[in-house]
């Protein structure tokens, strides 16, 4: 079960409110596997892609949810910052403290945005390794056709909110100004890693690793493993955090 | 409209999409156009499409597993006449473009084959819960056997209906009728025009704004919400899409082993945050391209395979060596444009890597694929 442990894993540790919005992995197996030993098959296919709509609709809900939220906020984002910007200078110490408010606000908005991008693409593999076990089980035809129709759904079609985190970047790059950095600043940022979106996205980038992992049932419509050259700086991100991660 | 559709759409009316969906497979005998289908589909699964959004059906209740949706849309039959007013709401802007879960149905359908489910046996007869005791999300026994003999009446083609724009009147009762809109972010910027012709997001109504908006398929729902939603953000600045179980973002004066560090530290260790979630992204990015690739592949091999089943009877495929057929597929020429072959250029180091990566084990996977085709397609 290392997907669902992973799975499992990483809806513990997203935020809050994500939190009841993911595959009902463990579930489904559990049906895949009472399918297979059922005789009414037509009925228990039918039923099994009830489910399997049910779970959709519920990932797109959620999904547009948060892609409308995201929309209002990256436009509340600029004005803000054209605000302040465009304001009298009340003084120098002022105009730092909200750019610096507004520095944390962007990169944890930029960093929600993409846990979003990461929400579709674990469901989205749930729903593959799904209708993989099923068509194992069953012998069914269901995966292929299925599957097509998931790739169009909303909560997969993410151009949008990618679009929306590149800007971001754009927008971030000119807020942090350009300085040659000490090696005394890295270390310092590296214990940052505390609670926060930080703690999620950082999180995420190691569950995604783990589970292109390398698939016993490799096949030919497997991913290969995920190599990210910078593995040991993000893993020592989650050593250093104070909370400690399983 | 013949009654048959009519009572059809009249049952989906008030349902979650879901149950609109076992609706779509039920009436479906034959091929059908997506026309009619449209016609079924209320605005509870109703997905419209213009230029600006898309619209789908919202979700009653956010619980995983929907339990109440089935008997709900069940005890609606019971109660309420048949509506032929639910029908004429279909507004579709293009008359083209089937919608996505029509298109899904009919997929669905199409490839189920012998198998094809009795959704009336589903719906009516046993009770899910006696199979499954232990699964708890299973949907209760319906009651109404009228539902079946609805199902059961085949529905006629029909053209599609002239568009005519939906309205909160025509829906079925209140909740049930707010079918879910994608909104974009050019439609934002209509939203906002509105907004401050009507001077500013305090004063407006969501009648006002969705009057100066003018864009077909709007409802006040729509406008309602999303005004709800700008007026939080406005308010409290980054703060506002986290739900109430959720704790707000840490205020930098509120981290308390931060308060001896200098702001460029912070600064620092934001920007290090930018640089670890651009690599998710990045690899989100890539993972999505290499996922819609392999179905894609898979989708083209079960192509050829089946276009060889035609010109040849299924036996002589298997006698065939695994290079004859592994020619076949990678000379077909027709076939260039789908054929995931090259690598693209322009990718980023780390995409090549996987992109090789992925590619390297296609040739193997393609002979064993030859092998055992018949089983795994």
């Amino acid at each position: 079960m290392k997907f669902g442990k992973r799975l499992k894993q990483h809806v513990e540790e997203t935020l809050p409110g994500w939190r009841d919005m993911y595959l009902n992995y463990k579930d489904l197996k559990k049906l895949v596997r009472l399918i297979s030993s059922s005789l009414e098959y037509g009925k228990s296919e039918a039923e099994f892609v009830y489910l399997l709509n049910n779970e959709i609709d519920k990932f797109n809900v959620f999904f547009m949810e948060q892609e409308e939220d995201f929309i209002i906020r990256h436009k509340e984002l600029q004005q803000r910052i054209k605000r302040v910007n465009e304001s009298e200078p009340s003084s120098q110490e002022e105009y730092e403290e909200e750019m610096a408010r507004i520095r944390k606000d962007i990169v944890d908005f930029h960093g929600e945005m993409v846990l979003l991008v990461n929400y579709s693409n674990i469901n989205y593999t749930g729903m593959a390794k799904i209708l993989k076990k099923y068509d194992k089980r069953t012998g069914g035809l269901l995966r292929l056709p299925f599957i097509q129709k998931v790739l169009e759904q909303p909560f997969f079609t993410t151009e949008l909110v990618s679009k929306l985190v590149k800007e971001c970047e754009t927008i971030i790059d000119e807020l942090f100004p350009t300085t040659v950095v000490a090696v005394e600043m890295k270390e310092a940022a590296i214990t940052m890693v505390g609670e926060g979106i930080f703690k999620n996205t950082v999180a995420a980038l190691m569950t995604m690793k783990e589970i292109r992992k390398g698939s016993s049932t490799q096949s030919h419509f497997s991913l290969p493993a995920l190599s990210l050259p910078d593995t040991e700086l993000i893993r020592s991100f989650q050593l250093n955090s104070p909370i400690p991660t399983i | 409209m013949s009654s048959a559709n009519r009572t059809v759409g009249h049952i989906v009316s008030s349902s979650s999409g879901i149950s609109s969906n076992l609706l779509h497979m039920s009436s479906v005998s034959s091929d059908e156009t997506c026309s009619k289908r449209a016609s079924f589909v209320t605005q509870s699964s109703g997905i419209l499409r213009s230029t600006a959004f898309r619209e789908y059906m919202k979700e009653n209740n956010t619980s995983s597993w929907c339990t109440d949706s089935l008997s709900d849309f069940l005890d609606y039959t019971e109660n309420s006449p048949v509506q032929s007013s639910n029908l004429q709401i279909m507004s579709s802007e293009d008359v083209g473009k089937p919608n996505d879960w029509q298109d899904w149905a009919d997929q669905l359908i199409a490839d189920d084959g012998g198998a094809s489910p009795n959704w009336n046996e589903i719906l009516v007869d046993t009770p899910v819960a006696d199979q499954h005791p232990k699964m708890e999300y299973y949907v209760r026994k319906p009651s109404k056997t009228t539902l079946s003999l609805q199902l059961n009446t085949p529905v006629p083609a029909s053209p599609r209906e002239a568009c005519t724009p939906m309205t909160p009147s025509s829906c079925g009762s209140g909740s049930q009728s707010k079918p879910r809109m994608r909104w974009t972010p050019e439609l934002h910027e209509v939203f906002m025009e509105a907004v401050n012709k009507l001077g500013g997001s305090e004063s407006a109504t969501p009648k006002g704004v969705l009057k100066l908006m003018k864009v077909e398929g709007l409802t006040i729902y729509h406008v309602k919400s999303h005004l709800q939603k700008y007026r939080t953000a406005k308010y409290k600045p980054e703060s506002s899409s986290q739900g109430p179980s959720e704790k707000k973002p840490t205020l930098m004066q509120d981290l308390p082993p931060l308060d001896f560090k200098t702001s460029s530290e912070i600064t620092e260790a934001l920007r290090l945050q930018v640089e670890v979630q651009k690599k998710l992204h990045e690899q989100l990015e890539i993972q999505k391209n290499l996922q819609r690739r392999i179905e894609e592949q898979g989708r083209y091999l079960q192509m050829i395979f089946e276009k060889q089943c035609k010109f040849q009877p299924s036996s002589s495929i298997l006698d065939k060596s695994e290079t004859e057929l592994t020619n076949e597929i990678s000379s077909s020429p027709s076939q260039s444009e789908t054929e995931p072959g090259p690598i693209k250029l322009g990718l980023t180091s780390s995409e090549k890597q996987q992109e090789a990566d992925y590619s390297e084990s296609q040739p193997s996977k393609r002979s064993k694929l030859n092998e055992s085709s018949s089983l795994e397609l």
